[in-house]
């Protein structure tokens, strides 16, 4: 019995692998020494990462035959479950505070991050509530101000913790998705200078914010405290040239680049691939969002093209701040690279959220 | 209101072509770094890679005018520590503190430094090879000896004030290792090796080493063999005379190159640590000031020769003992005066009237242009730091009395520096130069001459036949006058002795009792080659008299260097008065209730030797009318006057 017009899309499913396999190399190589060093086991990274790329590839493959309109049915529940987890996550003594930022629940390296499960209960929320009052969303208070209520409060949880990186990336989620929904033009210029001045007073209503802004500006001016990663960064970047030292042959994992394996795994990347690597995988990732927007046009229903375009947009913009930190571009945040970097949570949810935009790309007309 | 799919297609195509736009910044970002900013991005990251050892540079020797080493180094070990090599910090912290001798507590903070290679100064610095071995034999992770450098001084206290010190991070403190201290230091050198943060090397790349750069040596115009001898002088002068302080220059009239230097009290430059910087820090020979006294009076002589205000034999002078200046009565130095002399005769008896009459004839203005002239109230630019100006007399105070005291060496201040460079100036034909001590630098390795140091001759002061005149005048002072105990047989001496009283820094006033005595000697005196200059400061147990005390160290300095120099002997000089060997024996005459301070009238031949602290003889030995031979030594006792009379 074949339920579907199409078969899922091959190519995305082919860049998702290959991503997928290159991430499990690059978190070994970048990882192995500082494992070594810390747990005294250089697989101590890989295995893990290996264990969540195993069940987010099952998951993946499971959430490609369920029925994307299956997700719209559970978005509210699952959406208001974030919201409590979010609560709870702020709760001293429950929730795990790591770099500054008390945004983990669970124990040890079993631990997971309830904003990366909001950032895709939201999406499906907003998909699906979206497509339902698409004809009120030129109006500006009933269509676009309600449809940012949920995400308002979503981000207002999540920059308690506090998390800047996941917040824009929720933030920026969702006014892609109601831009593409169709909200006027206007609204957008309105809100988003309305967006822009609140961005900057939450810049300024944390020092360490600022001191990323000016050590941006000039990193080499205090290449020890604020510039010091950004500059770790770049030492790496550059040498790499035109080939690469070679896979496995990077200096600045020898731990003069904090966190190798996770913020700063692209660095790495281009260090030991060179240019010639680098940009391949940026090749990829914009294949990727390329598929997306393709998945999303072919879609059957405004539901489905919104939940492509969200998942989608989540993955470019994810990838696009990571990039732009890594090669400074723009200041120092905390946001992973979609594949390539070390963390279960991500890597599980960028799969089942692959698994998500395939079963849509069945649908396609 | 309906949104037609087509704004959302078009929406969508927007949104992707943003993502190519910012995909395509990524990848031009991704170019410039790796591609155009490569090589600079890979010269930092080295950088950052690599740890440095340091190889110390080893500092340019300092060598007398044969070659002769004065300054070298011996290899030294020093603590380097690897903070984050160090595995147990409480461990590595006792056991290197117990060697070390220093406290657990800064040990500890110095091996948690956030650095990448902490030296343990200075405890651990230039240590002993058995600190070093026993360091060693802890084998601590992250702690490290290296190889340094440390100044040495093979001859102690030879030449000490002159040579100055380095300190322990070889950079030069005093003297000419301060001076010159840039071409001596050398640059270090070092080996990087490349690591990661924890100092474990990165195996696939080379470690690379800069060599240090030795210093360049610097060959000084100092003879050791004069300096031995001006070493030898002024120890034997401190242990018979217990002065202040002595010093003595001794110098290349015809070059201004210095041959000698020294003064007491002095010190090991291996220790200055133990020695009071108010030691080490003055150089007496150009730090010191003070009114020159007689010796000066050779500027008034050349001065009034070169004008042509005297004819030394035919001009006659009466003194009287005293002479009225301004109001003021100057006396001479021995009571009832000379009666009638020719100047020549002022000159040998170091008449004080005769020279302010000489003042006179020269004229003010021009006395005191040819003291500026021959160098005086200005650094003579000798090669080394901490050099005095002395005081003159303002220009504009300047009245009759003032110019009187000068032209015998009253009321002005001078160094010896100074004077030596002046004196040699009157008689090596008239040529002001500059003193000078270094000769050449000379490459450390190979021993080859770099570049030599030229003689800097300033300007012409007198004629060829004025200082001829002076020398010989000179000479006759101390074949005939008050220079007599310079006398060096075989060696035409010429000289001028100098008794200056002291003034009380407090009340400006002269102290009684106190004297700086001196002695300005040359030879040979038709054809100079050394000028010396010796100076006494307060000598104890002897009658304060530059003739009695520094006239023979002088004569002794001259005569030892100028034969160690190998200047021949000659003949046909002025003899001294009466022929060695037909020496006449010497009656002694009865000095008892004689005052202390007439006591030098008398004695020009004779050593006296004083003991106890009052102002008249109560005693003497041997008894009057006993002959003895020339220079012999008198011991008198002094005490009161009323016990003389007894």
């Amino acid at each position: 019995m074949r339920k579907y017009r199409q078969s899922p899309d091959l190519i995305l499913l082919g860049i998702a692998f290959t991503l997928l396999i290159l991430g499990l190399t690059m978190v070994y190589s970048a990882s192995a020494v500082k494992a070594a060093s810390q747990f005294g086991d250089s697989l101590y990274f890989l295995k893990r990462q290996l264990l969540f790329a195993v069940v987010g590839v099952g998951l993946m493959f499971a959430v490609m035959r369920i029925d994307y309109h299956f997700w719209g049915a559970w978005a509210k529940l699952a959406l208001i479950a974030c919201y409590v987890l979010l609560c709870v996550v702020l709760i001293p003594g429950v929730g795990l505070a790591r770099g500054g930022a008390r945004s983990w629940l669970g124990v040890g390296a079993f631990s997971i991050q309830p904003s990366e499960f909001t950032k895709v209960a939201l999406i499906i929320f907003l998909a699906k509530s979206l497509s339902e009052h698409q004809s009120l969303l030129p109006n500006f208070w009933r269509g676009l101000v309600r449809s940012f209520l949920p995400v308002l409060l979503a981000f207002g949880l999540i920059m308690l913790q506090p998390d800047l990186g996941t917040g824009m990336v929720l933030v920026l989620t969702c006014v892609i998705m109601i831009f593409i929904a169709g909200a006027r033009i206007k609204h957008f210029v309105m809100m988003g200078s309305l967006g822009v001045l609140g961005f900057v007073g939450l810049i300024v209503s944390a020092p360490y914010r600022i001191k990323r802004l000016t050590s941006f500006v000039d990193p080499w001016q205090d290449p020890k405290q604020g510039g010091f990663q950004i500059i770790q960064s770049l030492l790496a970047i550059g040498p790499g040239g035109l080939l690469g030292f070679g896979l496995g042959q990077s200096r600045q994992k020898y731990q003069y680049l904090p966190e190798p394996q996770t913020d700063f795994i692209f660095s790495i990347v281009s260090e030991e691939l060179g240019f010639i690597g680098a940009s391949f995988v940026l090749v990829l990732f914009f294949l990727l969002l390329w598929r997306g927007i393709l998945i999303a046009m072919k879609a059957p229903d405004l539901f489905g093209t919104l939940l492509a375009v969200g998942i989608t947009g989540m993955i470019a913009i994810q990838i696009m701040i990571n990039i732009a930190v890594v090669t400074g571009l723009i200041p120092v945040t905390g946001i992973t690279l979609p594949f390539l970097s070390y963390g279960g949570s991500s890597l599980t949810l960028m799969l089942v959220s692959i698994g998500i935009l395939l079963n849509v790309s069945k649908h396609a007309h | 209101m309906r949104i037609s799919n087509v704004t959302v297609k078009r929406r969508l195509l927007f949104f992707l072509t943003i993502g190519l736009i910012a995909f395509a910044i990524f990848i031009a970002r991704l170019a410039y770094l790796q591609i155009f900013e490569n090589n600079w991005l890979m010269n930092y990251a080295l950088n950052s890679w690599s740890r440095e050892i340091p190889y110390e540079a080893e500092r340019g020797r300092i060598l007398d005018t044969r070659g002769k080493v004065l300054a070298t180094n011996v290899s030294s070990p020093s603590v380097l520590v690897v903070p984050r090599q160090v595995k147990d910090k409480n461990k590595t912290a006792d056991q290197l503190s117990s060697v070390l001798n220093m406290s657990k507590k800064r040990a500890y903070e110095k091996i948690s430094k956030n650095e990448s290679i902490v030296r343990i100064t200075p405890e651990g610095r230039k240590i002993s090879n058995e600190k070093a071995a026993e360091v060693k034999a802890l084998g601590l992770p992250g702690v490290f000896v290296a190889e340094d450098f440390k100044r040495d001084y093979p001859k102690g206290n030879f030449l000490a004030h002159v040579l100055g010190f380095a300190g322990i991070d070889n950079q030069g403190l005093t003297g000419l290792e301060s001076y010159y201290n840039e071409g001596l230091e050398g640059k270090d050198g070092h080996v990087a090796f490349f690591s990661d943060v924890n100092g474990n090397r990165m195996s696939d790349l080379k470690d690379e080493y800069i060599p240090p750069k030795s210093g360049a040596s610097l060959m000084l115009t100092v003879d050791s063999r004069v300096q031995s001898i001006v070493e030898r002088e002024l120890n034997n002068a401190v242990a018979a005379y217990h002065p202040d302080s002595a010093l003595a220059i001794a110098m290349d009239p015809n070059t201004g190159a210095i041959l000698g230097m020294s003064s007491k009290p002095d010190y090991n430059p291996e220790k200055y640590k133990t020695v009071s910087p108010d030691v080490y820090n003055h150089n007496l020979p150009i730090w010191k000031t003070y009114e020159p006294g007689s010796t000066f009076k050779v500027i008034t002589l050349s001065a009034a020769l070169q004008e042509k205000a005297v004819d030394l034999k035919k001009d006659h002078f009466y003194d009287s003992g005293s002479i009225e200046v301004g109001g003021a009565h100057l006396h001479c130095w021995k009571k009832g005066g000379h009666g009638s002399e020719s100047f020549l005769e002022v000159v040998q008896n170091s008449c004080n009237p005769g020279f302010v009459a000489l003042g006179e004839r020269i004229g003010k203005d021009k006395l005191f242009s040819y003291i500026d002239k021959f160098g005086f109230g200005v650094k003579t630019g000798i090669d080394l730091q901490g050099e005095a100006k002395g005081i003159l007399f303002n220009k504009d105070k300047i009245g009759p009395l003032e110019a009187a005291t000068t032209a015998f060496g009253q009321g002005v201040s001078v160094t010896p520096i100074q004077q030596i460079t002046a004196v040699s100036a009157a008689i090596n034909g008239g040529y002001l130069y500059q003193p000078q001590l270094a000769k050449a630098w000379v490459d450390t390795d190979t021993g080859k001459v770099i570049n030599r140091i030229e003689p800097v001759m300033k300007r012409k002061v007198i004629s060829e036949n004025t200082s001829k005149q002076v020398r010989d005048t000179l000479e006759s002072v101390v074949a005939q006058g008050t220079g007599r105990n310079a006398f060096v047989q075989g060696y035409r001496v010429g000289g001028k002795t100098g008794t200056a009283q002291k003034v009380d820094p407090k009340t400006g006033r002269y102290l009684s009792n106190d004297y700086i005595v001196s002695f300005m000697g040359f030879a040979p005196a038709d054809n100079p080659k050394i000028t010396v200059y010796v100076s006494i400061d307060h000598p104890k147990n002897t009658v304060q008299f530059g003739g009695t005390v520094s006239a023979p160290i002088a004569g002794r300095i001259i005569g030892d260097s100028l034969s160690a120099m190998g200047v021949k002997k000659q003949k046909g000089g002025l003899e001294k008065e009466v022929r060695y060997p037909d020496q006449p024996m010497i009656k002694i005459p009865d000095l008892k209730g004689m005052d202390k301070n007439d006591l030098r009238n008398a004695l020009f031949n004779l050593k006296l030797e004083t003991k106890g602290d009052g102002d008249v003889v109560t005693m003497q030995s041997p008894k009057p009318g006993i002959k003895v031979k020339q220079g012999s030594t008198i011991m008198v006792y002094l005490g009161d006057k009323k016990k003389a009379d007894d």
